[in-house]
């Protein structure tokens, strides 16, 4: 339907195109790069979450400063080239990934897509609000304080109805995400050591067991999760990426890997300290635990890190996984989807984001709630059904109706679908083993 | 363009097809080759079988067993 007026959402993000285009014309490169970064650093902070931050501090309190470490790197590189297509998918389309889907293959797809991630995102949002609890928990304060502050944080953000100080406030607070760094520090990591992990890929304590097979399972398996895919293309389209940008598109998205990948080895860095104690961290739950456990070892101010550093983790999690279930479920039902949307024109696409908040939240407050069932279910959803996305993905990002000179080449399509192929099969044997962890033994 | 003359497009440093009124447009269905389609048949096999161990996987954790 023509309209006389512009749309506010085509208003601002035309302010922001047009900062773009005068910082490209006058070559002023840091300027561009600092307008054009935001989504690759987002969606690879964002993973650093609640879970995966307790997953590194178990790696490091397992196995010490020794294969996981390159391990880890590696996993950041996968994830890289995975989240590079949806960069270049956003640009080329200015489509959202869920209608993308939706539109190129059909409702079945659309509707299995948007089921799959906002179901999963459900059940990973009380999974950040438990990582926010428990780092409060280590300060004292009461998980109904913690769990409030989190949900006036997280919708408080949106109330912002502007993409480009949504996206800023967040990179802000994922800065945080690098508290991993002091605490890391204050464990006295051998340079050496790391040095050595790096180019030998170990020591591996242990030799490989069930348990280690199952942590390298659980790593790949985690390195893209479904809402990365869907969050950064429809954060690139949002913030109004075009074709010309995809360069630093691609910076953004590198840079997001390296701090995030620095984050999660400082992480497995402070908590080594524990693997040199023999402490048994089987039964640890949270973070929390694990900040208690390491105050002897990295002192109290080492500790208080770590557990702020959790806190982060699960906030941002919160922030950018609610804002891609909003995408999603928007886009699969043609409705506005953007974060410069006033209320009324983006009534679903925030309603989406506040009651999913607000459900996780009472979720995780309800005394007796099954939240390792739900914990649990989080892994099986993402890794088992990592699969359909993935190939999707692939799908999409070759489909030269609709990317042009930016579909894969033939170079790109051998390292993609590798590593496609690779996380994809990987992830199905972890989500099955999971459920039948008696495979394995 | 108002009668008092011609005015600057406010959406100008916008792409054509970025503007929500061209967006919002589907693209057309598209069409499948036989890979792609036994691909995707293939696909949804495994949804289906996967579908149902999500669901095991939720409720036998459930039950504390």
């Amino acid at each position: 339907m023509p309209r006389d007026e512009p749309l506010r959402e085509d208003l601002l993000r035309a302010r922001d195109r047009r900062r773009v285009r005068t910082a490209r014309t006058k070559r002023h490169r840091l300027q561009l790069l600092w307008l054009l970064v935001g989504p690759g650093i987002l969606v690879m902070l964002g993973e650093n979450d609640g879970p995966s931050m307790v997953s590194y501090a178990t790696t490091g309190a397992t196995y010490g400063i020794g294969f996981f470490v390159p391990f880890i790197l590696l996993t950041f590189a996968m994830a890289f080239v995975v989240q590079e297509m949806t960069v270049r998918l956003g640009a080329a389309t200015h489509r959202g990934h869920a209608e993308l889907i939706f539109q190129r293959f059909g409702p079945f797809w659309g509707w299995f897509a948007m089921a799959d991630l906002v179901v999963g995102n459900l059940l990973t949002l009380v999974t950040e609000f438990i990582a926010i609890e428990a780092g409060a928990l280590y300060f004292g304060i009461p998980p109904v304080a913690s769990v409030a502050v989190g949900v006036l944080l997280v919708t408080g953000a949106l109330t912002l109805r502007r993409y480009a100080t949504w996206e800023r406030v967040l990179m802000g607070l994922a800065v945080f995400n690098l508290l991993f760094v002091p605490a890391a520090i204050l464990a006295r990591p051998s340079g050496a050591a790391l040095v050595h992990a790096i180019v030998t890929w170990g020591p591996l304590p242990g030799g490989i067991t069930a348990g280690f097979i199952t942590l390298i399972l659980a790593n790949i398996g985690a390195t893209v999760t479904p809402w990365m895919l869907f969050f950064q293309q429809s954060a690139v389209v949002d913030k109004g990426l075009t074709s010309a940008d995809i360069a630093e598109g691609r910076a953004d998205t590198a840079v997001g890997a390296l701090v995030a990948a620095v984050a999660a080895i400082a992480t497995v860095a402070a908590a080594a300290p524990l693997h040199a104690a023999h402490v048994d961290v089987s039964h640890f739950l949270s973070g929390a635990d694990f900040a208690t456990a390491l105050r002897p070892f990295i002192g109290g101010a080492g500790a208080s890190l770590f557990a702020l550093g959790m806190i982060e983790a699960g906030l941002v999690a919160a922030m950018t996984i609610s804002a891609s279930s909003s995408y999603a479920m928007a886009e699969t039902l043609a409705r506005r989807h953007s974060l410069n949307l006033d209320f009324v024109q983006g009534r679903l696409f925030y309603a989406a984001a506040i009651v999913s908040t607000l459900f996780a939240a009472a979720i995780v407050l309800i005394p007796g709630a099954p939240l390792l069932a739900m914990t649990l279910a989080v892994n099986v959803i993402a890794t088992l059904l990592m699969a359909p996305a993935l190939v999707l993905l692939l799908l999409l990002v070759n489909d030269r109706e609709i990317m042009g000179t930016l579909a894969n080449t033939r170079g790109a399509n051998v390292a993609g679908i590798a590593i496609v192929a690779g996380i994809a099969l990987v992830g199905a044997v972890f989500g099955v083993v999971t459920v039948f962890p008696g495979l394995l033994a | 363009m108002s009668a008092a003359g011609p005015r600057s497009d406010p959406l100008d440093a916008l792409e054509p097809d970025q503007r929500s009124s061209v967006a919002e447009r589907p693209l057309p269905r598209r069409k499948l080759g036989r890979g792609i389609t036994w691909l995707l048949v293939g696909l949804r096999l495994y949804v289906l079988v996967a579908i149902p161990i999500v669901v095991y996987a939720f409720v036998h954790a459930l039950t504390g067993g």
